[in-house]
C-alpha cells in the first residue's frame, strides 16, 4: 500500500453561517486548503474530489454537491463524488481519499466536508439528523439523537458511578480548549461554579435529554474543513515543499446494529473498537503511542466512553482520568485539544475532516498558544455516525 | 410488488417475526435470520412469510431519559423514552408512560399513537406501571 501524506489543510470558522450557501462555505475552505498547501495555481493537479455532506438534499434543497464545489473552485476536470456516511460522512471520504491514493488510482485528493444546519429551526435540525435512526422502531417514536445520548449516559452513570459533577468538569475543559481555537463556534470559557452546583447553575445548565444538560450537548453549527492528500512517493510531492507534510498513518471502521437495542451491551460501542483496531495494526502502533486524540462528542458522555473504546484506559475508568486532569492540555494524553465537537462545534459533514485539521495542525506544531500540545508524534481521531452504528477512526503521525 | 407497509405500523399493534426455518424471534423485522439465515420476503411470494407474533406484556426497563426538547405540537414539558426487555429477550425502544422511571423496573406494554402524521396516526410502545 502506497504511503499517503497530508500536504494541505483549510478550515471556516463554525457557527451560524446561515446567511452564506452551502457549496460557497465548502469551496471557501476549499480554496484555504489550496493556500496552505500553495497550489492555488497549480490547483489542477488535484484530481480527484471527496466531498462529505450529510444534509444538503433534506436541508439545502442542493444536490449534486460535489460537482457542483469543483466547478466553483475551477477544478474541472477533476473527478468528484459525494460520500455520505451521517455524522461520519467527513472521516469516510478521507477514507475513501486515502483508498484512492493507497491503491495507486490517483496521486492528490482533495477532501471536503461541510453542513449548513442553522438555514432550519432547532428541532427541524435534530429531527433531520434522526432520520438515520431505525424508521420503524426508533424514528416514529421521536427518538433523537440527544434521546439516545441521555439513555446512554444513565446507564453509564449508573454503572460506574460516574457524577454529573464529573460529566461538568470535561464540559469545562473542552471550553477551555474551544476559547483558544479560533475556528470554534463557542470561544468563551465556562467554570465550574456556572454550570454545576451553584444556584444558577441549572437554569443556565438545563436538562435537555436527562441527565444530559446543556453543557453536556454540542450547539448545532454550520461550517466546513477540507484536506489535501498526496501520495508520498508521487513525483508530484515537489509542489509541497512549503508546509510539513503528515502522514495518515492508520484508518479502520466498522459498523455495529442500527437499531441500539440489538447490542447486547448497549454500554459497548463495537464498531468504536474494532475501527480502532484496524486503525493501530495498520499504523503497528498501540494506544500507548497515542500523544492526543479528537473524540467525537456530541453528546460529552461519548468522549469518556470512546476513550475507554480505543484502548486508552479501561472501561468505566474515564472519572480517574478526569480527576487527574489526563486529558487536560498540559496532561498525559490531552483529548478535544480543538475544543470538541462541544465548544468547536459540529457541522455534522464537517466534522471528520475537521477533526483530521486539528491533528495535522497539532503535529505540524501549529496550533494557538496556550492549546498546543508538546512535541506530539501521533494523534488519533473518531469519528462517530449513527449512534455508535458506523465509526471511523483515523491516526495521523509525524514522519 | 413488495410491500413495505409494515415499516409503518397503522393498527395499534407492534408485531416481532418468527423465522419459519428456525423459529428465532426478531424485532424489527430483519430481512435474513440472524440464526440461521433464512430469508424473509415482504410478499410472501418467492420465501415463505415469516409469522407475525404480538409484541408485548411484562417488561424490564434497561435505560431511560427525559427529552425537553421536544417537536412543535406537544403540551408536554418533557417526553419519557426507555428501552426494554421483554420476557421473551426481545428489547425494544418505545416511551414510557410514567415520570419517575427506575432503571430494572418492572413495566407493562401499552400500544399508543407514539407520533401523530399529517392523514395517519402511528401506533407503537407505550410502557407503564403494571397494574396491580
Ligand atoms: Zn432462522
Amino acid at each position: 500500500m502506497r504511503k499517503v501524506a497530508i500536504v494541505g489543510i483549510g478550515h471556516t470558522i463554525f457557527g451560524n453561517l446561515s446567511k452564506f450557501d452551502l457549496v460557497d462555505i465548502m469551496s471557501f475552505a476549499s480554496a484555504n486548503a489550496l493556500d496552505d498547501a500553495d497550489i492555488r495555481k497549480d490547483r489542477k493537479i488535484i484530481e480527484q474530489v471527496f466531498v462529505a455532506n450529510m444534509g444538503g438534499g433534506i436541508l439545502n434543497h442542493q444536490t449534486g454537491i460535489a460537482s457542483s464545489l469543483v466547478s466553483r473552485i475551477d477544478l474541472e476536470p477533476a473527478m468528484a463524488e459525494l460520500v455520505e456516511n451521517g455524522p461520519a460522512s467527513g472521516a469516510s471520504a478521507i477514507k475513501v481519499g486515502f483508498a484512492a491514493i493507497a491503491s495507486g488510482m490517483v496521486d492528490v485528493v482533495m477532501i471536503t466536508g461541510g453542513e449548513l444546519m442553522r438555514t432550519v429551526t432547532g428541532w427541524q435540525g435534530t429531527d433531520f439528523v434522526a432520520t438515520l435512526l431505525h424508521p420503524e422502531a426508533e424514528y416514529n417514536y421521536e427518538l433523537t439523537l440527544p434521546a439516545f445520548g441521555g439513555m446512554f449516559a444513565r446507564m453509564y452513570m449508573e454503572r460506574y458511578g460516574l457524577k454529573e459533577e464529573e460529566l461538568a468538569m470535561v464540559a469545562v475543559k473542552d471550553h477551555e480548549n474551544g476559547a483558544k481555537n479560533p475556528y470554534a463556534h463557542v470561544q468563551i470559557p465556562c467554570t465550574m461554579e456556572g454550570i454545576y452546583g451553584s444556584e444558577n447553575a441549572h437554569i443556565v445548565n438545563n436538562l435537555i435529554a436527562d441527565p444530559l444538560r446543556l453543557y453536556g450537548m454540542c450547539p448545532v453549527s454550520d461550517g466546513a474543513a477540507s484536506l489535501i492528500l498526496c501520495a508520498v512517493d508521487s513525483p508530484k510531492m515537489k509542489y509541497f515543499k512549503k508546509k510539513e507534510p503528515i502522514m495518515i498513518s492508520g484508518i479502520g471502521s466498522a459498523t455495529d446494529t442500527h437499531c441500539v437495542h440489538h447490542r447486547k451491551d448497549p454500554l459497548e460501542l463495537k464498531a468504536v473498537r474494532l475501527g480502532a483496531e484496524k486503525a493501530y495494526a495498520m499504523a503497528g502502533l498501540t494506544p500507548k503511542d497515542i500523544s492526543f486524540a479528537e473524540l467525537h462528542d456530541p453528546f460529552i458522555i461519548l468522549e469518556l466512553a470512546i476513550s475507554e473504546e480505543v484502548g486508552f484506559w479501561g472501561r468505566g475508568k474515564s472519572k480517574e482520568a478526569i480527576a487527574k486532569g489526563v486529558t487536560r492540555i498540559d496532561g498525559k494524553l490531552p483529548i478535544n485539544t480543538s475544543g470538541g465537537l462541544k465548544a468547536k462545534g459540529h457541522p455534522v459533514g464537517a466534522t471528520g475532516v475537521s477533526q483530521v485539521f486539528e491533528l495535522t495542525k497539532q503535529l505540524r506544531g501549529e496550533a494557538e498558544k496556550g492549546r498546543q500540545v508538546k512535541s506530539p508524534k501521533h494523534g488519533l481521531a473518531v469519528n462517530f455516525g449513527g449512534f455508535g452504528n458506523n465509526v471511523v477512526t483515523i491516526i495521523c503521525s509525524k514522519e | 410488488m413488495i410491500d413495505f407497509s409494515e415499516y409503518s405500523p397503522k393498527k395499534p399493534e407492534v408485531y416481532a417475526y418468527k423465522c419459519p426455518e428456525c423459529g428465532t424471534l426478531d424485532y424489527p423485522a430483519p430481512m435474513i435470520c440472524k440464526n440461521c439465515s433464512a430469508r424473509r420476503d415482504p410478499s410472501g411470494e418467492i420465501f415463505s412469510a415469516w409469522e407475525k407474533v404480538l409484541l408485548g406484556g411484562r417488561c424490564k426497563l434497561l435505560g431511560w431519559t427525559r427529552v425537553y426538547a421536544l417537536p412543535e405540537g406537544y403540551d408536554e414539558k418533557y417526553l419519557v423514552f426507555g428501552i426494554v426487555e421483554f420476557k421473551n429477550g426481545l428489547r425494544a425502544s418505545g416511551r414510557l408512560l410514567m415520570d419517575n422511571p427506575r432503571t430494572g423496573m418492572e413495566l407493562e406494554t401499552k400500544i399508543g399513537i407514539v407520533r401523530e402524521k399529517v392523514g395517519e396516526d402511528v401506533y407503537g410502545f407505550m410502557f407503564d406501571l403494571p397494574k396491580k
